[in-house]
């Protein structure tokens, strides 16, 4: 490894010495804010890294790591998106009992995983990045210890690692077959894998069975409702929006160099997913009455829309998946960070849709971000959902894939009844005295929120400059 | 030199293992039991690389095999602890008694 090499690591490196630090912080004095400056402060310096970074140009670093613009580009939606968890991580925390600190030190971990996985080219940093994505969310799923908190974290220890053995077995197929675990030589090799194909063929389904499973796809999805329920908000938020990015990225990667097109067999094992993802994502968030449910049905959805752009070809699809992503990030977190910081029930989460009737008669400000986020995810203008759904119709149209754009405007159609059932009880007289207030509105969380609003109009107003800014960096060419 | 196996039939008892693990996830509902059905997955896993690896004469399946290790035993000592903690709730081992959400 050169001097360069190391410049291009910079923004990992900053994130790992931010987690050993918070490490050696705790050992000395515990204090909740500390940590959490640390964590920000690492979070930010990495950011800073990434023009030090981008100016050394796209390079492999080791045949493992890939540091190009679309990797830079990941990692501070990464980055970005970790902060917001963290902000509202603090306001979660600082109203419940127990140990706060070690929560941030695992989400800078799992970052960092996240980050691995957006820039590896080989079956080994992928497998690391994967994996410390998930035994940091193992963790984090059960950190408050509750009976809900620990049954699902055992539930995604159990169905994550058997997601893990697929891919794991699925790699060793392909490295059997290919004798390479390096993406670009295996696309240079696609051309050639028709001979012994079958062995090949069976080890990218099983790959993609294992990332269905990590994003939640129908039908590897019945982690997630269960998962969304029993995790703290905080940490709902980061798995329905980081670590799904970095699967996100990841496949992209992957399945861009190797090619879908050539492998009939996976284009309709990824339609089939793609369309019942959908359907059957909007279909069951109309039957929930848990908001976190309700959510993490609809993030199914949102990982089926995202499929449409993903099977589509051409430089359209790219910055449509890019594009759909970050909106999807900005608007999920700001989502679970309207559930972190609502007044608690009795000292649990305010969860149950109920709970939101009259939320605007006592909680104005609350409710009006709210109800901007739902129609961000149902994808009403001036919002970044409709223009992310827009760009992913139009790579979708482009490439003729009828039925998967019949599917995605018929989900989306769906899913307006349950975004707007919210909205309307939001604006209800409220029937009884309802959730008790807290006395003062939290700094840190209604930050985050106005952040994630700010992103959200941007966005939806006018995404001209970050398109642009998408078509240059995060390009794959 | 040792005679080789062929590849193929290395392949061969992975998968059997594999599936095997695969079956016992979905039959057992003890949980520890599960854990280790997971367990004869991964190394199942481990198995195919070390094939693949000794095919094209390359140290790589080996490699990845001692990566599979490492995670293996991250995933146990979180899986073991997260178990201590269900049994402190539930006082059972039972998968289907962890069922609280619904939906």
């Amino acid at each position: 490894m050169s001097g360069q090499d190391f410049v291009s690591l910079l923004p990992l490196t900053v994130m790992a010495s931010a987690a050993v630090l918070i490490m050696l912080a705790v050992s000395v004095r515990r204090s909740h804010l500390f940590v959490l400056l640390i964590t920000l402060a690492g979070l930010a310096g990495a950011a800073a890294m990434l023009p030090v970074a981008a100016q050394a140009g796209p390079r492999n670093v080791t045949s493992l790591l890939v540091i190009d613009g679309y990797a830079l580009f990941y990692t501070g939606l990464i980055l970005a998106a970790t902060f917001g968890v963290a902000l509202f991580s603090f306001v979660y925390l600082r109203r419940r009992e127990g140990q706060q600190e070690e929560l941030y030190l695992l989400l800078l971990l799992a970052a960092l995983g996240a980050a691995v996985m957006a820039s590896s080219s080989h079956f080994a940093s992928l497998f690391l990045g994967l994996e410390l994505v998930s035994s940091s969310l193992f963790v984090l799923i059960a950190y408050p210890r509750g009976r809900v908190n620990i049954e699902a974290g055992v539930k995604y220890l159990i169905l994550a690692s058997v997601s893990t053995t697929f891919l794991l077995f699925g790699m060793a197929l392909v490295y059997a077959q290919t004798g390479t675990m390096e993406f670009a030589r295996l696309a240079a090799l696609s051309g050639s894998w028709d001979g012994g194909g079958a062995l090949v063929a069976t080890g990218l389904g099983l790959m993609a069975v294992g990332l269905g499973f990590k994003l939640a796809l129908v039908p590897f999805h019945m982690w997630a409702p269960d998962v969304y329920q029993g995790a703290p908000a905080p940490v709902t938020a980061f798995v329905a929006t980081v670590s799904k990015v970095g699967v996100f990225a990841l496949a992209l990667r992957f399945f861009g160099q190797v090619g879908i097109r050539p492998h009939a067999h996976l284009f309709l094992l990824f339609t089939i997913v793609a369309v019942a993802s959908m359907l059957a994502g909007n279909l069951l968030a109309l039957l929930q009455d848990n908001v976190k449910r309700m959510l993490a049905y609809s993030s199914i959805a949102h990982l089926g829309y995202l499929l449409v752009a993903f099977l589509a070809d051409g430089p359209l699809a790219v910055t449509a998946v890019t594009f759909y992503l970050s909106a999807y990030l900005a608007t999920m977190l700001g989502a679970f960070g309207v559930l972190a910081v609502m007044p608690l029930r009795g000292g649990a989460e305010a969860e149950a849709v109920h709970d939101y009737r009259g939320l605007f008669w006592r909680r104005p400000w609350l409710a009006a971000a709210f109800a901007v986020i739902l129609f961000s995810l149902a994808g009403i203008p001036m919002t970044a959902g409709f223009i992310g759904k827009f760009y992913l119709l139009d790579a979708g149209t482009g490439s003729s894939l009828w039925l998967l754009v019949f599917s995605m405007v018929a989900g989306s159609g769906i899913s307006i009844y349950y975004y707007l059932r919210l909205v309307v009880m939001m604006y209800m007289r409220p029937r009884e005295a309802g959730l008790r207030e807290s006395a003062s509105f939290p700094l840190a969380g209604s930050l985050a929120l106005s952040a994630a609003l700010g992103v959200i109009f941007w966005l939806g107003v006018y995404p001209a400059p970050f398109i642009d800014m998408i078509e240059k960096t995060a390009n794959l060419k | 030199m040792m005679a080789a196996v062929p590849a193929n039939y290395g392949l061969l008892l992975a998968a059997a293992l594999f599936i095997l693990g695969l079956a016992g996830v979905l039959v057992r509902r003890n949980v520890i039991f599960i854990l280790l059905s997971i367990e004869i997955m991964v190394n199942a896993s481990g198995l195919a690389f070390v094939v693949g690896g000794s095919r094209w004469r390359q140290p790589d399946g080996q490699l990845m095999f001692i990566f599979i290790l490492a995670m293996a035993a991250v995933e146990v000592s979180l899986g073991l602890a997260l178990v201590l903690q269900l049994y402190h709730h539930l006082k059972s081992l039972d998968i289907d008694r962890a069922s609280s959400m619904r939906g």
